[in-house]
């Protein structure tokens, strides 16, 4: 990788403002500072766009309680809460599932050839199919949300998992046997350490998708929650008032992700140096190329 | 909560409304639209996604600069696009294709960081030591060697560009597979619901086996590459 | 043909870490080579020689002192073998082969015909490089760079990474090429046998990259291993050899 030479004038490279403009940190804060004036320009240019300083105004008062002008003073921990609640039970459920069905998956050909198609197609399943089918079931309440994030997340799962437990090198398992080392031995210490970065993977995949299907779910069958509640504002033509939720959505996503999930899975993958790599050329909802390649199976 | 007839239709159901759809035409017609749609889209990502992807390998700045906002395009719940572009583009084919172009854009712009990083650097240095110039080493030695990573960008963020597109179809398009999905939704009618949906699927996986085996015709010297 | 001139060069790459030593490459080379010769540089790792010829071509700068290349007095055309093929592997051998040339494309097939031929690979000239044996692969260098028609051509221990019986039969091919088109060639090698095989002046740099010997080889060409006189060359090259590692023990120890 070249770096190209910016500038050629010693005096103004030694500047220290403009070396703080050109470090790394500089060209992010640049880049924020360019999104928030390509979005001023864009709220001016289209009518319906709201502008940035609206959006952070409604953000604020929705997070504090304040009044929005008549339409529905904030009420953020209600929605919010609720949201997080049937997040939450939705992951947890749908992780296990997903981790035995990985396991089962992972460990046995036979499932394999007779289940990879139907998994395929699960994972091929949008996340909105699972919202009208689970709306259209359940009615509105609780359980769209909860059911939309357990079949959406759980084939991700399944698959990351399967691909962990097959990554255990046959040699070691001849070995261990060989060895005639003990069934949960053999589980504690060689399937379980190898599988665990996966299983980590499967974990932050899974977020990032519970996380947008309970979302989806919540704009179509819920009653209360961060999707009811955006939905509100945008059917009362307030885009601020949806954008703000989004945003809101989005930051949350992006916090969880950023300080607990991503430093852990860096930590479970420690002792393999590429795969490290691949976590960090990655964003959240990106896929890395050799991931997807056997999650397409 | 009982399942039962009326709340899972049983495939012969499905099957049947599937092949009313293929009968009358529709399942031509909407699908064209929304494939067609799905390729803007990623024209539209490949535009932007290449030269950024291209400036983010070479520089650090650029590496910096544009590293957040790639990452957060493709982190973006479909649902917020399917909305922005419905404010922004109302009932229309561009909200559609700008949502599939933001989301895959991440996808393309890494990948061809990726690649550019990879050049080989040997390569570069024997161009130079047979005197070939700028433009000879960015024809013959980068853009063959980001190519496949370009290409393996656009295949793996199928899957994920044609959900997009179906879902802002959902909300804001009076054509395309997504449109039809709603509609047999607000008719509530499962097994419609169900018949859109398998097709969907079908061609999902139907158009990424084409693109693997494109990919490995076109980059056939890579099997020898690596085999080698 | 053409005339290579060094002068006094030195060559030091800065210090890997803060307040460490830079490393001296080369500390003091002189020599002069013209016309159709053969000369070899040979030398342990770390003389210096690689970087010698990263300087000459022009891919490296000296520290001090000149390298004039030149072909009736004007700037002389170079041709480069690596020790890998340094192929495009997505380009076919053909294509590989215009790469390097600005002649048209007919022209340029014609020639690059002519040279596939000499190293025995004009039936593989559609094919891509990664269907080809490494031997296959470093012909279709050595024609690449001798395709260029090149007044100094420079290999850098182009059959090291071969095995035994490929390097000898390229060696072979080598030199009968040579003999036809009356290159100047410079040759890195670490292996003296192949050097008193193939040059008729050999060059030993010591460790540090200071010439320690410069040695003509009065052989007639084509060289066979089985020769007496061969052994004996070989024989007195290896003792310098064996002296100069001696020497350079004795400074250490």
């Amino acid at each position: 990788m070249s770096t190209a030479a910016t500038l050629d004038r010693p005096r103004l490279r030694r500047n220290p403002v403009v070396r703080a403009l050109l470090s790394t940190w500089g060209a992010r804060l640049t880049s924020y500072v360019a999104f928030l004036v390509a979005w001023q320009l864009l709220a001016w240019y289209v009518d319906r766009v709201p502008e940035p300083w609206e959006t952070f105004d409604f953000i604020w008062r929705e997070i504090s309680g304040g009044s929005h002008g008549g339409v529905r003073p904030g009420e953020f921990w209600e929605h919010f809460s609720a949201t997080l609640g049937r997040f939450s039970i939705g992951l947890s459920i749908g992780f296990v599932v997903g981790t035995v069905l990985g396991i089962a998956l992972g460990s046995s050909m036979f499932l394999r050839a007779l289940l990879s198609d139907m998994l395929l197609v699960l994972l091929a399943l949008p996340a909105i199919i699972w919202a009208f089918l689970t709306t259209m079931w359940f009615g509105l309440g609780w359980e769209a949300p909860v059911y939309t994030v357990i079949l959406s997340a759980a084939p991700f799962v399944a698959v990351n998992v399967a691909q962990g437990v097959r990554s255990v090198s046959p040699d070691l398992h001849r070995m261990s046997e060989a060895y005639g080392v003990p069934r949960n031995r053999r589980m504690r210490s060689l399937l379980l350490p190898a599988v665990t970065g996966y299983l980590f993977t499967g974990l932050r995949f899974g977020v990032i998708i519970s996380w947008n299907a309970v979302l989806l779910a919540e704009w179509f069958g819920a009653v209360d929650g961060v999707g009811w509640r955006a939905r509100l504002w945008y059917d009362a033509a307030r885009y601020r008032g949806f954008l703000g939720w989004a945003i809101i959505f989005i930051a949350f996503i992006f916090l969880l992700d950023g300080l607990v999930l991503s430093p852990l899975q860096r930590r479970a993958f420690r002792w393999r140096k590429s795969a490290a790599a691949d976590v960090e050329t990655e964003g959240l909802g990106g896929f890395d190329a050799e991931e997807l390649s056997t999650m397409g199976l | 909560m009982i399942l039962d007839q009326f709340t899972l239709p049983g495939p012969v159901k499905v099957w049947q409304a599937i092949w009313e759809i293929l009968k009358s035409g529709a399942f031509f017609d909407d699908f064209q639209i929304s494939i067609t749609k799905t390729f803007m889209g990623f024209g539209i990502a490949a535009l932007f996604g290449v030269p950024i992807g291209f400036l983010m390998g070479r520089t650090g700045y650029w590496k910096a600069f544009f590293h957040d906002g790639v990452v957060g395009a493709g982190s973006v719940p479909g649902i917020v696009y399917a909305i922005m572009a419905l404010v922004i583009f109302g009932i229309g084919f561009q909200g559609p294709v700008l949502a599939v172009g933001l989301i895959s854009m991440p996808f393309i712009a890494l990948n061809v960081a990726e690649g550019i990083e990879g050049v080989d650097q040997d390569l570069v240095r024997m161009s130079s030591a047979y005197g070939r110039n700028e433009r000879q080493v960015l024809r013959h030695v980068t853009a063959p060697s980001i190519l496949p990573f370009v290409f393996a960008g656009v295949r793996l963020s199928f899957a994920i560009a044609w959900k997009v597109e179906a879902l802002t179809e959902v909300f804001g398009s009076s054509n395309g597979v997504g449109f039809q999905i709603r509609f047999a939704f607000q008719g509530f009618s499962i097994t419609r619901v169900l018949a859109w949906t398998l097709m969907f699927i079908f061609v999902l996986l139907v158009i990424e086996r084409i693109l693997a085996v494109l990919e490995r015709r076109l980059f056939r010297w890579r099997t020898w590459e690596q085999a080698a | 043909m053409a005339t290579l001139q060094i002068t006094n060069l030195t060559k030091s790459f800065p210090a890997h870490s803060k307040g460490g030593q830079p490393t001296r490459a080369i500390q003091g080379i002189s020599f002069e080579m013209s016309g159709q010769v053969f000369v070899s540089l040979v030398g342990p790792s770390g003389c210096g020689k690689s970087t010698l010829l990263n300087i000459v071509s022009g891919v490296d700068t000296p520290s001090s002192g000149t390298v004039a290349v030149t072909q009736d007095s004007q700037k002389a055309k170079l041709g480069y073998v690596f020790q890998d093929p340094r192929l495009l592997p997505w380009r076919t051998v053909m294509q590989n082969m215009l790469y390097v040339t600005d002649l048209s494309e007919e022209e340029g097939r014609v020639n690059a015909r002519r040279y596939l031929e000499m190293v025995g690979l004009d039936h593989a000239e559609d094919m891509f490089p990664g269907q080809l044996s490494g031997g296959m692969q470093q012909r279709v260098g050595i024609a690449r760079a001798f395709s260029v028609d090149p007044d100094l051509l420079l290999m850098d221990e182009p059959f090291s990474h071969l095995d035994a019986i490929t390097a000898r039969s390229l060696r072979e091919e080598l030199q009968s090429m040579w003999n036809a088109t009356k290159k100047t060639v410079l040759f890195v090698t670490h292996d003296v046998m192949e050097a008193v095989q193939l040059s008729d002046r050999i060059i030993t740099l010591a460790h540090g990259g200071t010439v320690f010997d410069d040695v003509a080889v009065d052989l007639p060409f084509p060289r066979k291993a089985s020769d007496p006189d061969f052994a004996t060359h070989q024989a007195e090259i290896l003792a310098r050899f064996e002296t100069m590692e001696a020497e350079r023990a004795e400074k250490a120890g």
